[in-house]
């Protein structure tokens, strides 16, 4: 559900971290560093990176189009595909038997058959459609804090990896405790907050 | 501080912001009045979920039903248990927003402003940064209501008023909720 929903999920980060040369430029190169593509390596995911947040299928942004005001509007879209275990396995079953009648084995080795699992799991995955999900982020350049729309712990976890590899720049989750480091300016208040334990309510 | 730290060891504060909020909500008729700022209007709905935090086994109940029906979180309360999240309707102005809001992680579900033209409908490129920017307007709105209800919590939670008024309200009306 994206941010144009009527409905939103929505976590805040702290964007902590320098970018070199002029910040809008460095937004636009790691923008198109983290593009949306097919990824090399094995694994469910076989593509991710960003796309315009208002179309799922661009990753070109052109004329900067992510870029509102003070804000970098984007989505971060992953594409996976999860071999479903007992097609895996009908597969499996065949190709030790032709492995086997090929050769003068009488079972496969552990390794040999782990490879060989690796092996037509990727080569299964060109056949099925992935799952493709899209997460909208708000990126307020001024306040330099990001929206970010899912909730989900796997999720968020892509989404903080990427916006790393992407940009260089780490994210930090704005929970109770650093939106009072934030608001509470006087030493002796943040040493207060430091020191804070928890209250009971029962009496 | 380390964040896993943070997690670990201050987590409280969100569930004891949200328990504090549903108390002031319920004996202020929902009407906060945040000093030398605004008043917000602040309803607890029908979805509550209460946490034990500091016991080593976590023990949570999950309530979801009519308002009334949240009074068994006050028996939760007795129990030492604090809100981990909450439906809440807050009105900072003459508009409605509608969120779960989460204890730990400072999060908003199910957020629901009030609504913009969606830009799908929106017939031109300009058109749909507007309603980009309308919709990023009013969820900053409410993100900002909310912001302002903590602060005014934190600035109570560090200060001696906190223990002296505010901790002995809280458990006289856990006390005599009745439940």
């Amino acid at each position: 559900m994206g941010f144009a929903s009527r409905s939103v999920s929505i976590i805040r980060y702290r964007v902590r971290g320098e970018m070199e040369g002029s910040f809008w430029d460095a937004v636009d190169s790691g923008i198109k560093k983290g593009a949306f593509r097919n990824t090399e390596t094995a694994g469910d995911i076989v593509a991710a990176g960003w796309v315009a947040i208002e179309d799922f299928t661009d990753n070109a942004f052109a004329g900067a189009s992510y870029h509102r005001a003070n804000y970098a509007a984007l989505a971060l879209r992953i594409d996976s595909v999860k071999v479903p275990p007992r097609i895996l396995e009908i597969h499996l079953k065949s190709e030790t038997k032709k492995l086997l009648e090929q050769g003068d084995q009488k079972r496969l080795s552990s390794g040999q058959r782990r490879d060989l699992k690796e092996r037509l799991r990727e080569t299964l995955k060109s056949r099925i459609f992935p799952s493709i999900q899209v997460y909208d982020l708000m990126w307020d350049t001024l306040k330099e804090t990001v929206y970010f729309g899912s909730l989900g712990v796997k999720a968020r976890e892509r989404f903080e990896d990427h916006f790393k590899k992407s940009f260089g720049l780490t994210l930090r989750p704005i929970v109770p405790y650093i939106r009072a480091e934030d608001l509470l300016k006087d030493e002796s208040e943040k040493r207060a907050l430091e020191n804070l334990k928890p209250s009971s309510f029962v009496a | 501080m380390d964040f896993l730290d943070i997690l670990r060891e201050k987590a409280f504060l969100g569930r004891e912001f949200l328990t504090w909020l549903w108390f002031k909500s319920d004996q202020l008729g929902g009407l906060i009045e945040i000093p030398g700022k605004r008043t917000i209007e602040v309803i607890f709905l029908d979805q509550m979920t209460l946490d034990l935090s500091d016991s080593e086994s976590p023990q949570t109940v999950a309530l979801k039903g009519e308002q009334s029906e949240l009074r068994e979180g006050m028996a939760a309360l007795k129990e030492g248990k604090k809100i981990e999240e909450a439906r809440i309707r807050i009105r900072p102005s003459d508009e409605d927003f509608t969120m779960v809001l989460k204890g730990t992680w400072f999060a908003f579900g199910s957020f629901r402003t009030p609504p913009v033209l969606p830009p799908q409908d929106a017939e031109s490129e300009q058109d749909a940064e507007g309603a980009f920017l309308e919709k990023t307007y009013l969820i900053e709105q409410g993100m900002d209501a909310v912001d302002d209800l903590f602060e005014y919590f934190l600035k109570l939670r560090i200060s001696d008023q906190w223990e002296l008024q505010e901790v002995s309200g809280i458990r006289n009306w856990i006390e005599n909720s009745g439940a």
